[in-house]
């Protein structure tokens, strides 16, 4: 009950947020943040909750925002119908690729290099089918999509503020598809295999639906945050799937910690955040990067949330 | 035809033994610290980089120059280890996160230094061998052959040496290993060391070969870790045989297919290995 008072207060806080604090840089840094907080949030179902280190969410990723951008072209389907689609084939070679690897049983390491393999064959096909996906070029993406707003009809998102509601509610339903996911039963199979598959195994868990769905249900969402995140950048190219992305991803969780449903967003936001508050040339800011991600390991291994949790209690105790 | 085809063997080849280099280095790596090393490359990259200022701006000859940078990079994998990867033992995952972020730090830090203009070396051993109308720069053949003389130097002290054959009952039982007297924490930092010099080795003659940038390394860890998956982590002739598969497959596979996706050829045959035979080529044996 306390906890729903919580996050009433937090969503309820973002909510009008805008309406204090109306900055346009601001917000597009925040819808920036929710959109990298939708993909560390999803990655973390599979990471975190199922302990499977997917090389392939910046493919899921990745291959929406191409996917979206070609069936409006050359389908003619509308934006949001063309994210579903997009979602759909996500899932689709999601299936493909997780069947693949949880068939023949790949763990830890394995599959993080089999998923890594699959994600850099997608990342040479978008970068070499030319015709397609304009090359390492990319694509400028010049409309916007239409959303249906009460009081005023439909209406091209175009203003941030607008933009800013989309995020601020895919974030949130990403959160609470992901909470449900894992407060239930569902939730207890993922547990179980991410400490002991095979004991899990043994127990009678259907260890391949329970690691297939999680691989597919997270890079489906990641899949909604690629179509989202392409239109409100409004560009395309091939370096939304490359190893950079996936492991951006990866220090986003474990920056926020990996324990708690919500907690990615955190780090999403302070790595989202970060470049933008302190000008850095792009090489420092790789190595102030590379410096977070050594200390997070070495120093906060459950992250900022998992932390300040710690220390919370701590002093509750005392 | 056949003569591209067999140029392209003996490149592949070429490559392939620059591969395992590396590749040995990982697997030596995994063998005693239980953490796949990503960071080899940038090792390598730093290698690289200082033989090409040894050589060219101190003006030391190029073997010089070479041991130089390989003592360089094993001091550094030296303090890399105590500082860092000390703390990450048997931690795949986090090992695995750990030399990502020591990526990031180090191959940015080049960038700042050297830039990204690619630097060339002055050519140390000019000229090619011609028969069968092939042709081959001397140099490659040179650092081909003394690779493969490191690489079954190290497979020689790993079989005969009293420390090789502790690190190869440490890698087997660590417990078991420290009984027996082995000093364990300094068997780790030794073999770290050493692979870090392997990487060391690998990029001071890269840099006689090829021009020099700091993504180097990025491109050559993945290949290298795919030859010692390849070949069964753990497998030291193997990670040599890994490397020249990987290497051939590439050479060759880019006569017949388009060249743009070269470096997935590899990517591919590691995934049919890995869901066919999953503990490599070699396992097994030594």
């Amino acid at each position: 009950m306390k906890q729903g008072i919580w996050i009433a207060v937090v969503a309820t806080a973002l909510c009008v947020l805008p309406l204090v604090f109306n900055s346009d840089v601001a917000l597009t840094i925040l819808v920036f943040s929710y959109l990298q907080g939708m993909l560390a949030v999803s990655f973390n179902l599979i990471f975190g909750f199922t302990g499977q280190l997917s090389m392939f969410h910046a493919a899921a990723f990745g291959i929406a925002a191409y996917a979206t951008h070609l069936f409006m072209q050359h389908l003619g389907v509308a934006y949001w119908s063309a994210t579903v689609l997009a979602a759909a084939l996500v899932a689709a070679v999601s299936v493909v690729v997780g069947a693949i690897c949880f068939r023949f049983r790949l763990r830890e390491f394995y599959f993080a290099v089999v998923t890594l393999a699959f994600s850099e064959m997608a990342r040479l096909t978008v970068l070499n089918w030319n015709s397609l996906t304009n090359g390492s070029l990319g694509i400028n993406l010049q409309e916007k999509p239409p959303l249906w707003l009460p009081g005023t009809g439909i209406v091209k998102l175009e203003s941030t503020l607008a933009w800013y509601y989309l995020s601020l509610v895919a974030l949130g339903a990403t959160l609470l598809v992901c909470g449900r996911m894992v407060h239930s039963w569902m939730g207890r199979c993922f547990a179980a295999i991410r400490m002991n598959d095979e004991l899990g195994d043994t127990l009678g868990i259907n260890v391949f639906r329970y690691k297939l769905t999680a691989f597919v249900v997270g890079n489906m969402m990641a899949a909604v945050a690629g179509s989202l995140y392409a239109y409100f950048l409004g560009s395309l190219e091939p370096g939304f799937l490359s190893i950079d992305q996936s492991l951006g991803i990866v220090a986003m969780v474990l920056l926020g910690g990996r324990s708690v449903v919500a907690a990615p967003v955190v780090g999403a936001f302070v790595l989202t955040t970060l470049p933008h508050l302190i000008h850095f040339s792009a090489e420092i800011r790789s190595i102030v990067y590379g410096a977070i991600l050594i200390f997070t390991i070495l120093v906060m291994p459950q992250g900022i949330y998992g932390g300040l949790w710690q220390i919370m209690r701590r002093r509750h105790a005392a | 035809m056949w003569q591209l085809i067999v140029g392209q063997l003996l490149n592949g080849a070429i490559v392939g033994t620059l591969y395992g280099i590396v590749a040995l280095g990982v697997t030596l790596t995994f063998g005693i610290t239980g953490i796949v090393n990503f960071a080899l490359g940038v090792f390598m990259m730093l290698g690289a980089y200082a033989a090409w200022y040894f050589a060219d701006t101190v003006g030391l000859p190029y073997p010089l120059a070479v041991l130089t940078a390989v003592v360089v990079t094993s001091f550094a994998g030296l303090v890399a280890d105590q500082a860092l990867f000390r703390f990450t033992r048997n931690n795949l995952v986090n090992g695995l996160l750990v030399s990502i972020g020591m990526i990031a730090v180090m191959e940015s830090s080049a960038l700042l230094i050297w830039t990204s203009t690619p630097k060339e070396m002055h050519h140390v051993l000019p000229g090619v061998f011609a028969f069968f109308g092939l042709v081959v720069p001397k140099m490659k053949l040179v650092v081909f052959g003394l690779l493969l003389a490191v690489i079954f130097a190290t497979y020689a002290a790993l079989t005969k040496t009293w420390s090789g054959r502790a690190a190869y009952a440490y890698a087997q039982n660590a417990e078991a290993a420290a009984l027996m007297g082995v000093p364990t924490s300094r068997l780790q930092t030794g073999v770290v060391a050493y692979s870090t010099g392997l990487a060391g080795l690998a990029g001071a003659l890269y840099a006689s070969l090829y021009s020099l940038e700091p993504t180097l390394g990025s491109l050559f860890i993945l290949k290298a870790v795919e030859a010692a998956i390849l070949a069964g982590i753990g497998s030291v002739a193997g990670a040599l045989l890994g490397g020249i598969i990987l290497g051939v497959t590439e050479g060759v596979g880019s006569i017949y297919l388009p060249l743009a996706f070269r470096d997935a050829y590899g990517l591919v045959f590691l995934v049919v290995i890995l869901l066919f035979k999953p503990s490599g080529l070699f396992a097994g044996r030594r």
